[in-house]
């Protein structure tokens, strides 16, 4: 019996997703502590928690069958909340992301990162379609099936998630089968686009990487130097775009990559957390001892800044117990995508995977001064009961590869 | 196989991510947390300055002279600033938005973190209102420092002299950084010859607060505040009766007044008029009292009792006196002919009288001119100046309030370097012989002189300051002072106290102001003064057996210093020695016996 439940259950990926969640909860009493105003954000994460875990357990145990068949209907009810939401939702700070249930805010786009990985696994790995990612048609329905989702949540405007979903698209693709040069196709016109927008230099040196790999992989000539001239294009009209920008507009993308540059607007979160980060040092202030954190120097801290928490009162062991607790957490992911047979469930899991690493990647770095600041939330520990609900979806989805691992469908 | 590779791909790619994280975790929190360690303190601990109580000042009796009182003061700190309320700041404090622009700007440094005073001593209605706005009004404050009362109609004002607030050239000039902007200085007198007694040390108390500014507590229970400390009174050797009578005698003239203890260089009273109200300057100095205070004709500022420069006509007489003895041109007996005028080539110097063969002290008395021309002429300008340097020309006497000029002792060099050596005669030494020309002394120069003319010898350095008092423990330090004997025999100056005394009591130039019950010594002198009338001098001590107290009196345009000058100093004598007013009251009381 006691063979059979590890054999069937994945405890690695269920204790850190639930460790991290702890992290959360404790991060979020602290952030709120003493603050009239959101004293209710703890007690509605816990709720979220503990009903959360029936739903993992409750997709844990879904037939593979069914959650692959529920795909398309999933995603389906949620482009209509998409729709919705843009016509009856909450306009919060400008964004018009949420609609107001019993009291809970729902926010369909974080629904929508699952529904997506979902209908993306299932379309890729319908047996009867025999869906071929190198044809264009497969290749452009895939695409079809990310950009949908990202009209819509560009219309909120919400550009954080918007980037989610298109950085998920291709390592879902790269999974299903993708060629390494396709790949790179496609990767080739955001690096010159990134490069021309550091500057020239860096342009002319990613032009010429992007020959260098055209004449490695030795495909088709044409083909070839369209890439390299759609490249240059993307690279050239990044800057003409710019360029044509407000002021205003061109100031706050400034203040996304460098936001000492306006330390009294969006720079001024990122300056405020990294200083409670460096200041926790390498034990921390000690819960709720913080002076950044309880005195509230970073606003809402309890969504997208939560780390700084973690980082100020438990210091850099906490730091690293949580950064540990996301790496064993991806790489069991990707393990389970790698040994489950079940296709639909293992492009699930990368999707997964994705989702989590490139949220990581964003907010951490972003709140150590590292990243653009994009605001996207901390998975399993930013408060938000959409986030957290739609985190343990895809734990429980997770969890439902590994205890189908064997199965073919 | 394909599979496996991409897995590994997917691997090294997020454990690039987690390792970039935690990389910068290191970075962050282990190789240099202190710098936000620093910030994060900067962000959420306000540091209040507490100003302490300047130390207070007493006279000799231990009466209260200048005391402290709260006064309200709006700060800004210009870090938690926003220049948008400028408008309201201004109108509240009814200030040009830019003289506050100004002020901001000058804020700089390390201050932009702490609160600095922009305006003193505003009324309780300002604080209010910045108590009920300060969400608007973020970065603005106010703090509570002690500005300077003058609690009973004892003016002193210039030894006591006012505080100021620094100016941008003292701050940049300060050794350390103590001074802040906005920070009161002592800028004159007492005030400022003590300021690092009477300032004290300031406090510091760090307050936490939240994002909005607001106060959420003190940092670590108030245990790392550091309490501020009052600064030292003053216990003063002025007697404040004296002093007081004295500015009445000197009221609606120009002058000055000084009078010593003899036995130790205490300064009784220390009088200069035209003064002014102190009170101008506790609290917020208006700019227009400021300039005219500064463009009186009568200079109010200017202490007359150490900052002139006259000529102190016939009392300077005994410089000349002991020179000659000391250098043994003159014997205690020796007579020198006086005619009555005095020929010098073809320039005739005149006298008030002939005396024929007369000694020093009855040259004293008839303060003969006649004699000192010849004398100075004996004795010569070199052993002239050397005594005149002796009994304290020519040189600070070292009272101990920062405003006093040394003076002009004119020497060979100085007439050398002036008119060149052969642009000048012996004739110009004759009329520094009974105490003209270039010859340029203060009333506490006088002062000074008559004390060791009086006391046979002995300097004391001249000071108003007798103890610091301790505001911890009470104690009271006393204060060191120079003290130095002269180079003169003490009989010679026996025959200038007879001199002096014959001044008074024999036939002499200040026999009016002769008391009956108090032995005055002294001496009248005219200054002649070629921009209108004589100025009058007088100095004098008493009793003259037992010498109490040595005074200096000069006044301004008053003519003969036995006329003006002598009956200040001696109803000054009367009112330090007996308590009395004048000589009538003293026949009064002591008549009656």
């Amino acid at each position: 019996m006691q063979t059979k439940l590890f054999e069937r259950f994945n405890f690695v990926v269920f204790i850190s997703a639930f460790a991290l969640i702890t992290f959360g909860l404790l991060a979020i009493y602290s952030a709120t502590y003493g603050n009239e105003l959101v004293s209710g954000n703890f007690t509605k994460q816990l709720i979220s928690a503990c009903i959360g875990i029936l739903i993992v357990l409750a997709i844990m145990y879904t037939p593979p069958k069914y959650l692959s068949m529920s795909s398309y209907l999933f995603y389906g009810l949620v482009i209509l909340l998409l729709i919705a939401v843009l016509f009856l939702g909450k306009k919060i700070k400008g964004q018009t992301s949420w609609f107001s249930i019993a009291g809970f805010g729902i926010q369909p786009s974080e629904f929508a990162k699952v529904a997506t990985v979902m209908a993306l696994a299932f379309f890729l790995s319908n047996k009867h379609q025999d869906a071929d990612v190198t044809k264009p048609r497969d290749f452009f329905f895939a695409v079809g099936i990310c950009i949908i989702p990202v009209v819509l949540i560009m219309l909120q405007p919400d550009m954080g998630t918007t980037l989610v979903f298109l950085f998920l698209l291709l390592p879902v693709l790269y999974w299903a089968g993708m060629p390494n040069y396709i790949m790179f196709f496609i990767i080739a016109p955001a690096i010159t686009a990134v490069c021309a927008f550091l500057g020239t230099w860096y342009f002319v040196a990613a032009v010429l990487f992007i020959i260098a790999m055209m004449l490695l992989f030795k495909r088709n000539i044409l083909i070839s130097v369209v890439i390299v001239c759609i490249s240059i294009a993307s690279g050239l009209s990044v800057n003409m775009v710019y360029s044509k920008l407000q002021p205003y507009q061109q100031k706050r993308i400034m203040s996304m990559f460098n936001p000492e540059s306006d330390p009294l607007g969006a720079g001024y979160n990122v300056i405020q957390s990294k200083i409670a980060i460096g200041s926790g040092g390498l034990t921390g202030k000690g819960f709720l001892q913080g002076t950044q954190t309880q005195l509230k120097y970073i606003p809402e801290q309890w969504t997208d800044f939560i780390f700084c928490m973690v980082g100020e009162e438990f210091g850099f062991i906490g730091s690293i117990a949580v950064v540990l607790l996301f790496l064993i957490l991806i790489w069991q992911t990707i393990h389970i995508a790698y040994i489950c047979k079940n296709q639909f469930l293992s492009i699930c899991c990368i999707g997964f995977a994705t989702i989590f690493s490139f949220h990581i990647l964003i907010n951490l770095g972003m709140i150590m001064g590292i990243m653009p600041v994009i605001g996207i939330p901390l998975p399993f520990m930013s408060y938000g009961v959409s986030f957290l609900l739609s985190n343990l979806i895809m734990l429980g989805i997770i969890l439902n590869a590994y205890r189908n691992r064997k199965d073919y469908v | 196989m394909d599979l496996t590779k991409r897995k590994n791909f997917y691997y090294v790619f997020s454990f690039i991510i987690c390792f970039v994280i935690g990389g910068r975790l290191v970075q962050l929190q282990v190789i240099n947390p202190e710098k936000f360690d620093k910030d994060a303190e900067r962000n959420s601990v306000k540091t209040i300055i507490t100003t302490p109580a300047r130390g207070l000042i007493f006279d000799r009796n231990g009466r209260l002279l200048v005391d402290n009182k709260p006064s309200y003061s709006v700060t800004i700190t210009k870090k938690e600033f926003d220049t948008n309320a400028i408008g309201i700041v201004c109108s509240l404090i009814n200030v040009e938005p830019a003289f506050l622009k100004e002020e901001l700007k000058k804020i700089e440094g390390t201050n932009r973190f702490i609160p600095t005073r922009i305006m003193r001593d505003v009324d309780f209605r300002v604080i209010s209102f910045i108590e009920e706005n300060r969400e608007i009004l973020k970065g603005v404050d106010y703090s509570i420092d002690p500005i300077r009362l003058y609690p009973t109609d004892f003016r002193g004002t210039h030894l006591i002299g006012y505080t100021k607030e620094i100016s941008q050239n003292m701050l940049n000039k300060q050794q350390g950084d103590y001074y802040k902007q906005g920070d009161l200085i002592g800028t004159t007198g007492l005030e400022a010859g003590y300021e690092n007694y009477l300032r004290g040390e300031k406090g510091y108390e760090f307050i936490l607060q939240d994002s909005k500014g607001k106060e959420v507590g003190p940092l670590n229970d108030g245990k790392n505040d550091v309490k501020s400390i009052s600064g030292y009174d003053l216990i003063l050797s002025v007697d404040a009766d004296v002093q007081k009578y004295a500015e009445t005698l000197l009221e609606g003239r120009t002058g000055g007044i000084v009078a010593l203890d003899p036995n130790n260089g205490e300064v009784i009273c220390l009088v200069s008029k035209p003064d002014y109200d102190l009170n101008y300057f506790s609290g917020k100095l208006s700019p227009q009292v400021w300039t005219a205070l500064n463009t009186d004709p009568n200079k109010p500022l200017f202490n007359r009792a150490t900052q002139t420069r006259y000529p102190p006509g016939s009392t300077y007489k005994m410089v000349s006196a002991l020179a000659s003895l000391e250098e043994g041109i003159m014997k205690p007996n020796s007579t020198i002919p006086c005619e009555g005028s005095f020929r010098f080539g073809d320039k005739v110097f005149g006298d008030h009288g002939a005396y024929g063969s007369i000694t020093i002290p009855t040259s004293i008395e008839h303060s003969s001119n006649v004699f000192y021309y010849k004398l100075v002429l004996r004795i010569g300008l070199d052993n002239w100046s050397k005594y005149g340097r002796i009994l304290g020309f020519g040189d600070k006497t070292g009272i101990d309030i920062p405003e006093e000029t040394k003076g002009l002792l004119p020497s060979t060099e100085y007439y050398n370097k002036r008119y060149g050596p052969k642009g000048w005669t012996e004739g110009y030494v004759v009329s520094l012989g009974i105490g003209q020309g270039e010859l340029g002394v203060s009333p506490v120069q006088m002062a000074n002189y008559t004390a060791m003319l009086s006391n046979s010898g002995t300097y004391y350095q001249p000071h108003l300051v007798k103890f610091l008092k301790n505001p911890q423990t009470g104690e009271l330090v006393p204060v060191t002072y120079k003290k130095r004997e002269l180079p003169i025999k003490k009989e010679y100056f026996k025959i200038i106290q007879k001199g002096m005394y014959l001044v008074v009591n024999g036939n002499g130039t200040g026999r009016s102001i002769r008391s009956s019950e108090v032995q005055i010594a002294g001496k009248t002198g005219t200054a002649q003064n070629p921009h209108g009338q004589d100025h009058s001098w007088f100095i004098a001590y008493a009793p003259a057996d037992d010498p109490k107290i040595a005074i200096c009196v000069m006044v301004e345009n008053a003519g003969f210093g036995a006329t003006v000058a002598a009956p200040i100093a001696q109803r000054i004598i009367l009112k330090y020695l007996l308590g009395l007013t004048d000589e009538s009251e003293v026949k009064e009381t002591f008549g009656a016996n």
